[in-house]
């Protein structure tokens, strides 16, 4: 668990390079670069959340990070958006569609893990290697790839699927609930390889003696795999589980590239919310609320798992 | 020099691997249907390991198979066969290559007369250099290309000082993480492990006050502000990555370097640089890729005229009109290069990837 500071701890014995918080130097461009442009943004977002801004009056006057002619609304944005029931529907689609996608992905990345590592199959290497193939690709090409098999349209894809298997066509992106299953399916094939990846390398990590033990004890393959397989695959698997289900709580691309969160707003992922509302309506102010809305919602999220799930025993010696 | 015949040698190397892996599979298949004849194999075992294969193929086949359908509507020429009224068919009717030559569109080196002076004299020479022409759009009957090479000039522009500015900082500090002992350091490291997974969505969530920010000081719009703010967020990941190359190093090197009398700085570049050259190559193409690859923030900023390539490719699939042929041509042209690139680096990747310190 501790290669690291044992690393560290005997390179501190070499006298040449002594123990030296100069060393802190080294790490601080890096820091300084992206706090820059992430926390810094994140302040004057915070800011910019309790005035009514908008491109006429946060631009009007010029001047660097000041609210231009916006106006101090105090915490008007935060009641707007708190008592908005579009607000409620979109973070309680985006809840939904982290536990659905969330699913998926561990279903799949660990159906295909366990495909690809079984013994008897041949050229095993190979497949994985293609298999994750999905990981290397611009998130936007492969998200416009899925939006052209969910078009509407008779000629996509999934419909031409459905009608070779006798069902009608669906307009996917045009009704609510197939928009969702479409955004569900396409999460899940962006996110598989990153499952695939982890779970193989935990399974292959998995002692051969612990399965022999288990045959010989006369264990079918299935009390093999909940009894041995999952004990053993189960916090690497956890740990990723938990990484996507903060990447998809933050889905931008798939709902805006499909149908802009539509139809009519109801798909809307609380990021897609915020940024519509900032660029497409004007409301800076009312965006930066909901952004901050959803990073507070994450934060807790992404800390309760850290903290409930002992992650920073791991993380912190990775 | 040496780097670059390395990671050719590697490449090879990979190359031959993968061309190997069907004669290989050939050779073991006949072994066993030896070995089945000798009677050293059952046939139950023969079509279990038949059958499992076969289902092993068959995930991997419809996994891949949306990549192998965008292929499939880029060759298919008018954009009409794949999904043509009759149904899908596996391979297009009339395969075309003009769909990518209008991605490409000319490319022409113009003709150049270059005239130098002769210095005290009246004399000037004239080199006239011939037009040179790879491909011409017009010969395919394609009017009208792409604005694929503006967009990759574009791209460019952003991705090469996104990998010059995140590297000259990533480095040290990836080599002090791994290295020394300081104050903050576990702080640090947990942190950029938290942010390599919620940087995106954080980044979007940043986005208002960040294009306000470049709006007030003139920036959007500007290629190297965005390579700047790119290079920032690829610190985290790629500094957590690098690191953990570096703890691979076994430390007896570097202390046979010291005791030899080298001075810290040479034990970085000569032993420590040279040994994390496969974590180098991972990380200079994340950080590469970072720029490349990025659509949200670059609409936001960009205007039409300095659009990279994720931003033309999706400004394509927005207008309906475009034929289905053309934009597959051009998604394949801009993701093909990430393609390979991914897949030689695949198992650098993986190693950085596998949370080898999590155990339950």
């Amino acid at each position: 668990m501790s290669a690291t500071s044992r690393i560290a701890d005997r390179v501190a014995e070499v006298p040449a390079i002594e123990r030296e918080d100069v060393s802190l130097l080294l790490v601080l461009p890096g820091l300084f670069l992206f706090a820059a442009f992430m926390f810094f943004p994140m302040l004057y977002l915070l800011g910019i959340s309790f005035t009514n801004a908008r491109p006429s009056n946060l631009f009007a006057g010029g001047g660097f990070l000041t609210f231009g002619e916006a106006t101090f609304v105090g915490l008007e944005n935060y009641v707007a958006v708190l008592t908005d029931g579009t607000f409620w529907n979109s973070l309680g689609t985006t809840w939904l569609f982290v536990a659905t996608s969330l699913v998926l992905k561990i279903g799949l990345g660990l159906g295909v893990a366990l495909v690809v590592t079984n013994e008897r199959v041949r050229g095993a290497r190979f497949m994985r290697s293609l298999l994750i193939v999905p990981m290397g690709l611009p998130a936007i090409f492969t998200i416009t790839i899925w939006r052209g098999i969910f078009t509407s349209a008779q000629f996509g894809l999934a419909n031409q699927l459905l009608s070779w298997l006798g069902a009608g066509t669906v307009a996917w992106l045009n009704e609510r609930w197939p928009a969702f299953i479409a955004y569900n399916i396409t999460e899940m094939w962006l996110a598989y390889p990153f499952m695939v990846i982890i779970t193989v390398s935990a399974l292959q990590d998995v002692p051969k003696e612990l399965h022999e033990a288990a045959m010989v004890d006369g264990a079918g393959y299935f009390s093999r795999f909940f009894h041995v397989t999952l004990p053993s695959v189960k916090r690497p698997v956890l740990f990723a589980s938990i990484l996507t289900a903060a990447a998809s709580f933050q889905q931008f691309l798939i709902p805006y590239a499909f149908n802009r969160g539509g139809p009519a707003r109801l798909n809307e992922l609380v990021i897609v919310y915020g940024y519509r509302e900032a660029f497409q309506f004007s409301e800076y102010g009312q965006g930066a609320a909901i952004m901050l809305v959803a990073v507070v919602f994450i934060g807790a999220f992404m800390w309760l798992n850290v903290k409930k799930g002992r992650l920073a025993d791991g993380v912190d010696e990775a | 020099m040496s780097l670059l015949s390395r990671v050719a040698s590697k490449i090879a190397d990979d190359a031959r691997n993968v061309l190997n892996t069907p004669r290989e599979l050939a050779l073991e298949a006949r072994y066993t249907v030896q070995a089945y004849r000798r009677g050293d194999v059952s046939a139950t075992q023969l079509g279990r390991t038949a059958a499992v294969t076969g289902f092993a193929i068959l995930v991997v086949a419809v996994l891949l198979f949306p990549i192998y359908w965008i292929a499939m509507s880029a060759i298919s020429g008018s954009g009409g066969t794949v999904y043509a009224a009759g149904g899908f068919s596996f391979f297009p009717d009339n395969p075309s290559i003009q769909p990518f030559v209008w991605v490409l569109g000319d490319l022409i080196v113009p003709a150049l007369a270059v005239t130098v002076n002769v210095p005290f004299t009246d004399l000037a020479l004239v080199f006239n250099t011939p037009e040179i022409a790879f491909l011409d759009a017009s010969d395919h009957g394609v009017d009208n290309p792409s604005n694929f090479k503006q967009y990759f000039v574009n791209s460019v522009i952003v991705s090469v000082p996104t990998l010059i500015l995140a590297m000259c900082v990533i480095v040290p500090a990836a080599y002090a993480l791994s290295r020394r002992e300081f104050i903050m350091r576990r702080k640090v490291l947990f942190g950029y492990v938290l942010f390599t997974q919620v940087g995106g969505g954080l980044g979007i969530a940043a986005l208002i006050a960040l294009y306000a920010m470049f709006v007030q000081v003139g920036l959007n719009n500007n290629r190297l502000a965005l390579a700047a703010y790119y290079a920032a967020t690829a610190v985290p990941f790629n500094t957590w990555l690098l690191k953990t190359y570096m703890d691979g190093i076994p430390v007896s090197y570097e202390e046979a370097a010291l005791v030899d009398g080298a001075p810290p700085w040479r034990v970085v570049v000569e032993v420590i640089l040279p040994l994390s050259a496969a974590g180098l190559a991972t990380v200079t193409i994340f950080t590469f890729l970072t720029g490349w690859m990025e659509f949200v923030v670059a609409q936001t900023m960009l205007s039409a005229d300095k659009f990279t390539l994720p931003v033309g490719l999706f400004a394509l699939v927005d207008e309906y009109s475009i034929p289905w042929a053309r934009f597959s041509a051009f998604a394949l042209t801009f993701a093909s290069p990430v393609m390979l690139v991914y897949l030689f680096a695949q198992r650098y990747i993986e190693g950085g990837l596998s949370f080898s310190g999590m155990e339950g």
